[in-house]
């Protein structure tokens, strides 16, 4: 695909601007009923997704050229995908988020990667990871464990702990806690420690091509090599990337699971029991990979046709990626089976959900766009008077933390896994 | 041609520099509008670029911004949520600078039992509509939908939704403005000039309302509105809206005291004198021809397949050659849909078997299919929130509403089939989606309690495709020669075609107008709030001795 590709999506986007707002019939309050972080930040209607298939078009067209501003309203996103699902509550023949992607590969390719991310990317090339952290300490989180290593031994499920968990000494807790619920539950797993390799997927949204290819290729095949036939992993990220991105680019069939959808399975086949009370009122936060972007991937070569004259459809059908069926129910099945946890939702939720702001290379290229994304999550999350807000994701959870920090909030952060082990 | 620098620093100065911007591509997005490749040269998607895009955030910035641009003699243009290519400068290599509201966002006041809101211009629908539910409260959604601004509907254009039918037009519920003018004043309008609150928009106090809006509304070419109160309207529905289902066919359950129904009607005749019966018994919260959007021939087929989200157009291919709904989609071929709401059990029965006898005496019917519990919940969130407004869109990207003549039913259902005929007649080119002569879609009335409303006729085309777009052209000007013929007022495609006229042209077509002293009255207007000319002709006037004068109209 290229920009090209999406030049009839930008000549059909009717300027309705529904991908400034959450779903209209969602809405339950002014202050929390903005979806899309970019332009709630940027203003400038460039920074809004309808605004970047124009700026695709007029780049196109020749009409303007790749200045400095531009570079930020294309690159001053999340990729959160919020604005992909309100488009589509009216459009099946748009696809914005796609198209913003598409974009970014335009502007990467002529020269316009913003440096921060270029860092990253060039991490990623020399240790296997994107945050700039050694790569010989991949492994460290799980040097006692005494778990399987899959670089020299076999098992049917790899546990995949990505970068964040495996590097960041605050969150890497939340790796070790997930090996121990897998142990209890008896599974049969094994990790690839310090020759784990990152997954890719964040450098795909940043908008490049190769990097995510080249790792799924060479996880893919340590995968087979060790026996794998199902990935587990308890990053949104990851999961996104393994279960969406892989099977596009080097045409994974391996089956993906994240850690909720498989302890929320083993919880209710009840291999594994939650009987330790937790008295606590939390909120959980939907992480866009889980939630809108983490519905199967569906193969599609095709083309547009068109019904009734001129009626746009594609042949065969193309799948339709609206956030209808993300993983949604699995974390909150979890979280009401632990004894005294109550869940209350903020007014944002499922495909509806407020990011984060660590995706999409905003919290390593623009901080401080990301940082007040996060700070307006927990504000909605405060409102619901939750005492801790839940995720499922790495960077959603460090984005909070460090929310959290600064703004001096009394909420706590935590990942799903952490409720589950207090409770067994 | 760019705006100068010592104009862009001043600018600058006003709001800061983060809230202006002359970069082309920033300004591509604000020349892209809708419709624009009807009527630009080339069929171009974009109409001219501004020379500079400022964000104000308050009252006085606006003031302050618009006084510039007198100085430097630079047009103004605001534009909130707004769509439509007349939200954008009109003109090409006219200096123009776009004020985007986005910032004035806030809603400023509520009060609950006066009954009305104080918002500035980036405050949407569907935000102030959940807020006031709150407290039993409701608004009217303008017929574009709940994403676009109440400012731009109620003091700049007329504000026509599925609820005026019970609650008015927009433009009728406004109780107060406050705008700036071109020429940089600050003007309040109602009783909110006198100090007295936001509570009438006829004072005490100056009462400009009609002089700045006429008919119409200004549309963004005669000054910047940057408040305004709005009537509230009851609610006897939960306080929250509470949403079920998945994207995008959400559903509203149907509270015990409301009733939602498609009406049949056997022909245009019964539609009508079913119109009148509900009229004339005050029944109706809602009263919509909605879902014909999609054309009589393809409605049922694509909103069955809508409400399903594992399904996509092309199943409507399927649906649409299916038995069962064919036979569905021709009891729902004249059709509209009603909403009841009462605030007792009592209350909605009596209104039930009111609305029975209407349906025994008109020889109209409710559509089973539609009254069912998915799709009428579906028709109960689509009206209630107008949250799936942009369905309009959804055949192709393109549609251009063409007819919506308002006026009693008795005369509506005259110009009912020419417009039907017109529109089957040019999608025969296969260049428009073919969806049936009759995509004719409308509220049940532009008047509170009802008696009074217009179709629009929805012409779908893909504006990715140029030889559709120019089917769409053509359609406008065949709908304007039937009209011509046939003696019936123009309808909205003359508007919109309009835009790309040269002002001569323009004159010469609102000198033809039945009541040309307004347009001559609205002259006077201009000179005196706009004396450098910094509004465009979306407010519209006729040079001196093109229209009759007010007097001479009075003594004709």
């Amino acid at each position: 695909m290229s920009i090209e590709d999406f030049r009839a999506d930008a000549m059909r986007c009717s300027r309705c601007a529904y991908c400034k707002w959450m779903p209209l019939d969602l809405m339950k309050s002014w202050r929390f009923s903005k979806g899309c972080p970019s332009i709630e930040y940027g203003n400038f209607h460039s920074y809004s997704a309808g605004g970047r298939l124009i700026t695709a078009l007029s780049l196109m067209d020749g009409r303007s050229t790749v200045t400095d501003k531009v570079r930020d309203t294309v690159f001053m996103c999340n990729m959160c995908g919020s604005c992909d699902v309100s488009c589509k509550i009216c459009r099946y023949d748009m696809e914005p988020l796609q198209a913003m992607r598409e974009l970014r590969v335009k502007l990467v390719e002529e020269g316009h990667l913003p440096a921060a991310l270029a860092k990253c990317v060039e991490s990623l090339k020399t240790n296997h990871n994107m945050l700039g952290a050694p790569k010989e300490r991949r492994g460290d989180w799980a040097k006692t464990l005494g778990i399987k290593d899959l670089s020299r031994e076999k098992a049917k499920v790899v546990f995949h702990a990505g970068c964040r968990y495996s590097f960041d000494g605050e969150q890497s807790g939340v790796a070790r806690t997930a090996v121990a619920i897998l142990k209890k539950a008896g599974v049969d797993f094994g990790i690839f420690g310090a020759t784990e390799s990152c997954c890719g997927g964040r450098s795909y949204g940043m908008g490049l091509n190769d990097p995510v290819k080249h790792c799924a290729e060479t996880n893919l095949a340590k995968w087979h090599a060790a026996g794998v036939e199902t990935v587990v992993t308890p990053c949104a990220d990851c999961y996104y990337a393994f279960k969406r991105l892989y099977p596009q680019v080097a045409g994974s069939q391996i089956k993906v699971l994240h850690m909720v959808e498989l302890v929320e399975q083993l919880v209710r086949d009840g291999q594994l029991k939650l009987t330790k009370p937790v008295t606590m009122k939390v909120t959980y936060h939907d992480p866009c990979h889980l939630g809108r972007q983490g519905e199967d991937y569906v193969p599609w070569n095709g083309k547009e046709k068109k019904i009734f004259g001129q009626a746009v459809c594609y042949d065969p059908p193309r799948p339709r990626y609206n956030g209808a069926f993300g993983v949604y129910e699995a974390p909150r099945s979890l979280l009401q089976s632990i004894p005294g946890v109550e869940l209350v939702e903020m007014e944002r939720n499922r495909e509806a959900a407020w990011c984060c702001g660590a995706g999409g290379g905003a919290r390593e290229a623009y901080p401080k766009f990301s940082q007040w994304t996060a700070g307006e999550r927990i504000e909605e999350a405060e409102a619901t008077g939750a005492d801790a807000l839940v995720s499922a994701c790495p960077w959603c959870e460090k984005n909070f933390s460090d929310s959290v920090r600064h703004g001096g909030h009394k909420l706590k952060v935590f990942d799903i896994l952490q409720l589950v082990e207090q409770a067994l | 041609m760019e705006i100068s620098r010592d104009a862009y620093r001043a600018i600058e100065d006003i709001v800061g520099p983060e809230f202006v911007t002359d970069d082309p591509a920033l300004l591509d997005s604000y020349a892209f509008q809708y419709l624009a490749e009807l009527i630009r040269p080339e069929h171009s998607h974009f109409m001219p670029r501004p020379w500079a895009v400022v964000m104000p955030r308050t009252t006085k910035e606006v003031q302050a911004v618009t006084r510039l641009a007198n100085k430097y003699k630079i047009k103004i243009k605001p534009i909130s949520t707004g769509w439509y290519h007349w939200a954008a400068p009109l003109k090409d290599n006219e200096p123009t600078l776009q004020l985007d509201l986005r910032r004035m966002n806030r809603i400023l006041d509520f009060d609950e039992k006066n009954r009305f809101a104080v918002v500035e211009p980036y405050v949407i629908c569907a935000q102030l509509q959940a807020e006031v539910m709150k407290h039993g409260l409701n608004i009217n959604i303008t017929g574009a939908g709940s994403s676009c601004s109440i400012v731009a509907s109620a003091c700049a254009y007329f504000g026509a939704g599925p609820s005026s039918f019970s609650m008015g037009n927009n433009s009728d519920n406004l109780l107060g403005q406050e705008w700036v003018t071109p020429a940089g004043e600050i003007v309040r309008t109602g009783s909110v000039s006198s100090g007295a609150g936001w509570f009438c928009s006829e004072g005490p106090g100056p009462s400009v309302r009609g002089i700045t809006r006429g008919y119409l509304g200004s549309r963004g070419g005669l000054g910047t509105y940057t408040k305004c109160a709005i009537k509230l309207a009851d609610w006897p529905g939960p306080a929250s809206l509470e949403v079920k289902g998945r994207p995008p066919g959400y559903r509203l359950p149907v509270p015990e005291n409301f009733r939602v129904y498609t009406i049949g009607a056997p022909d245009w005749d019964s539609f009508a004198e079913c119109y009148y019966g509900i009229y004339d018994n005050t029944l109706g919260y809602i009263f919509h021809r909605q879902f014909n959007l999609a054309g009589a021939d393809l409605a049922t087929a694509l909103w069955l397949t809508y409400i399903d989200p594992t399904k996509t157009l092309n199943d409507v291919e399927t649906a649409a050659a299916d038995p069962e709904i064919k036979a569905i989609n021709e009891k729902a071929r004249i059709s509209f849909q009603l909403i009841l709401a009462a605030h007792s059990s009592d209350g909605i029965e009596l209104q039930d078997k009111i609305l029975d006898e209407i349906l025994t005496a008109t020889g109209c019917y409710k559509v089973e299919r539609y009254c069912d519990k998915d799709m009428a919940e579906f028709t109960n969130m689509y009206l209630q929130r107008m949250g799936h407004k942009h369905c309009n869109f959804i055949w192709a990207g393109g549609y251009m509403g063409s007819w919506m003549q308002a006026g009693k039913p008795d005369w509506v259902k005259t110009y009912v089939p020419t417009a039907i005929e017109t529109f089957k007649n040019d999608q025969d080119s296969g260049l428009l989606v073919q969806c049936g002569g009759d995509a004719l879609m409308g509220c049940g009335s532009t008047l509170a309690g009802g008696g009074y409303y217009g179709f629009e006729q929805f012409v779908s085309y893909d504006p990715a495709d140029i030889k559709s777009v120019k089917a769409c052209v053509k359609h406008m000007e065949d709908a304007v020669v039937t009209c011509r013929e046939k003696g019936i007022p123009y309808g909205k495609e003359y508007l919109y075609l309009q835009v790309a006229w040269p002002d001569e042209a323009v004159w010469n077509a609102l000198a033809r107008a039945p009541q040309t002293f307004v347009f001559d009255f609205q002259r006077k207007i201009k000179e005196a709030f706009d004396p450098n000319g910094l509004g465009d002709r979306n407010y519209p006037w006729l040079p001196e001795g093109w229209g009759k004068s007010a007097a001479s109209a009075q003594k004709e």
